[in-house]
């Protein structure tokens, strides 16, 4: 807000540079793998009103995203897919966010949030990480269920601050991380990208689209609703599911039995707070060959 | 290891592979300290021959040849002296455990280039461990089974453990040479009365979980009844919930159902479950009166 910036000392100008460096450093120490910054106004032509960082934190100036790999390579190399389920997400992104609106607010005195993740209604988010991934400049969109790709370690989890600090910004991506020269060149021979061809709509799959001649994304789509039931069938849905089917059941033996399954428990170990299976499929992620060198270790 | 076999020497350094692996592993074992853990040691990734056909390491990691184990997170001193019991309750959990072995994970990759994954805490399949942490502890040198169920550790008693798999070679530290359990003082009073501390505070002919036999100082027989156990110690985890799930569904009168819903035991079962954590593990009945790990809990 105009107010807030002209409250501001002009010798903080040359403390911009200094404190995102700081930023940086304390992300990386926390256990980031990628630190973004944008101004607030990037938002302004993609988000409605009331979605918008300054929105949600009046007087917000900046946001930074933060990334981190989910599974260890070791978890990709897993022939077990339930470690992979269990072991693919510890929300790592969201404690580095934390420790940067502390830093943000007791180094700095500037007011700092944790932006919301999560949806307030239907499936929308408050404020969308994807958007923020690549409004930082941390990744572009993909064909795999358009999540964001990194151009060093493909697929991460982004959590992100909202502060009123001013800060130096960092540039979005020029180039497109996906698709991969190596897709381009599959796509060209057998029209399906690795990632489409692992989970290929027409066959029952979530995922499809097309490359134009100059090798960028054309069109893509995207069943959300159809991965949603494969990839969280242990987590919040399932269990949604499954006490619907209990509370339908009439027969009090067959309703017992439900309530005490391995799928029930499973589904109730899905919610609880130490996550068991909250997200269970990667396959479209586990034939992408971005951020694959990352992955390859001894 | 011959130090002159270059296939044991590290070019750059010149360091003997044996070197390189001590190495590796005292900073492991001192990020795990700092970590949390009080106790850390590591396992052969191909000794798990007692285990269960994909619950071995190299089953869920075929690369690994290594278990590294840590052990830490025990009630404190503190939560022991509680006269109320439900404070133990509301305060013991694996999962800052299970949080560190994923931590050492990611170091074991970042640091050394090496491919490690944490064994998942909870159960899959079939209410099945991915791999039996007891049977890793044991094999790491961690501790030694009990006639109470768990893991002694020889200086700490009962601890909680996770464990990771990893392609590092480390050096080994194999099991212990000398049970923890039974503590001489078991013995003598299996010598005078015929039970142990731990049976006696729950003895499965009358009504508890445990029994066994001693036989010149050693175990010889041990009997454990984990469904009853179960039903006691985590009654107001998910089996919590189940149960109080089903009482709902069968109750016809709206007014009664109302009352279950809003209850104090469903509402534990439903802290317990969620981020907050009451009320994990409920009965630590067996581990209050084993003296192995006793002189830790005595403080001012």
């Amino acid at each position: 807000m105009a107010s807030v910036a002209a409250a501001i000392d002009p010798g903080e100008d040359a403390l911009a540079e200094p404190r995102a460096a700081a930023i940086r450093k304390a992300a990386l120490a926390a256990g980031a793998d990628v630190v973004g910054i944008a101004p607030v106004h990037r938002w302004d032509e993609f988000v409605p009103e009331g979605c918008r960082p300054y929105d949600i934190l009046p007087g917000a100036k900046s946001v930074i995203a933060v990334g981190v790999r989910g599974p260890t390579a070791g978890g990709w190399l897993s022939p077990e897919h339930r470690l992979m389920e269990v072991n693919g997400y510890d929300f790592a992104n969201d404690r580095v966010v934390h420790v940067l609106a502390d830093h943000i607010e007791r180094e700095y005195r500037y007011r700092a949030i944790m932006a919301p993740g999560l949806p307030i209604a239907g499936h929308q988010p408050l404020f969308s990480m994807m958007l923020a991934a690549v409004l930082t400049g941390l990744g572009t969109r993909s064909l795999a269920a358009n999540i964001i790709l990194n151009p060093k370690y493909g697929l991460l989890y982004y959590s992100a601050c909202i502060t009123t600090l001013e800060l130096p910004p960092d540039s979005m991506l020029e180039q497109d991380v996906c698709p991969h020269p190596m897709c381009v060149q599959v796509y060209k021979h057998g029209g399906k990208t690795p990632c489409m061809a692992a989970c290929p709509k027409d066959e029952g799959g979530c995922l499809d689209g097309a490359i134009g001649d100059d090798g960028r994304i054309e069109s893509s789509y995207y069943d959300r609703e159809r991965c949603v039931s494969r990839a969280m069938n242990f987590g919040i849905n399932s269990f949604q599911k499954a006490l619907e089917q209990i509370a339908n059941e009439d027969d009090p033996e067959r309703r017992r039995t439900m309530i005490h399954s391995d799928f029930f428990g499973r589904s109730c170990e899905g919610i609880a707070f130490f996550k068991e299976s909250v997200a269970q499929c990667f396959e479209c992620m586990r034939v992408c060959p971005i951020g694959r060198a990352e992955r390859k270790l001894k | 290891m011959n130090a002159d076999d270059p296939a044991t020497t590290d070019a750059k350094t010149g360091a003997t592979m044996d070197s390189t692996m001590a190495a590796n592993k005292a900073e492991l074992v001192e990020f795990a300290r700092k970590g949390g853990a009080l106790v850390t040691g590591v396992a052969d990734a191909g000794a798990f021959a007692a285990a269960m056909a994909g619950q071995r390491p190299t089953d869920l990691l075929p690369e690994a040849k290594t278990v590294i184990v840590v052990g830490g997170a025990p009630p404190r001193a503190g939560d022991w002296q509680v006269p109320n019991y439900l404070h133990m309750e509301t305060t013991s959990t694996s999962d800052r455990m299970f949080a560190l072995a994923n931590r050492i994970a990611q170091f074991v990759e970042r640091r050394f280039g090496y491919y490690a994954v944490a064994v998942p805490s909870g159960v899959d399949r079939a209410r099945q461990p991915f791999l039996s942490l007891a049977l890793a502890a044991e094999l790491a040198g961690c501790g030694t089974p009990s006639l109470a169920g768990p893991v002694l550790n020889p200086e700490h008693g009962f601890l909680y453990f996770a464990a990771l798999l990893t392609s590092l070679p480390l050096p080994v530290d194999g099991p212990l040479a000398e049970p923890v359990c039974p503590a001489p003082e078991c013995r003598t009073m299996w010598d005078e009365q015929g039970t142990t501390p731990c049976l006696a505070v729950c003895p499965i002919d009358a009504g508890g979980c445990l029994g066994g036999r001693l036989e010149n100082g050693r175990v010889a027989e041990r009997r454990y009844d984990v469904a009853r156990c179960t039903t006691r110690a985590q009654n107001s985890f998910i089996p919590g919930f189940q149960k109080a799930l089903e009482a709902v569904f069968d109750e016809p009168d709206k007014e009664r159902r109302r009352m279950i819903l809003w209850g104090s035991q469903f509402t534990r079962t439903l802290w317990s479950m969620s981020y907050s954590n009451v009320s994990q593990c409920q009965c630590f009945e067996c581990m209050r009166v084993c003296p192995a790990g006793r002189a830790r809990r005595e403080l001012r």
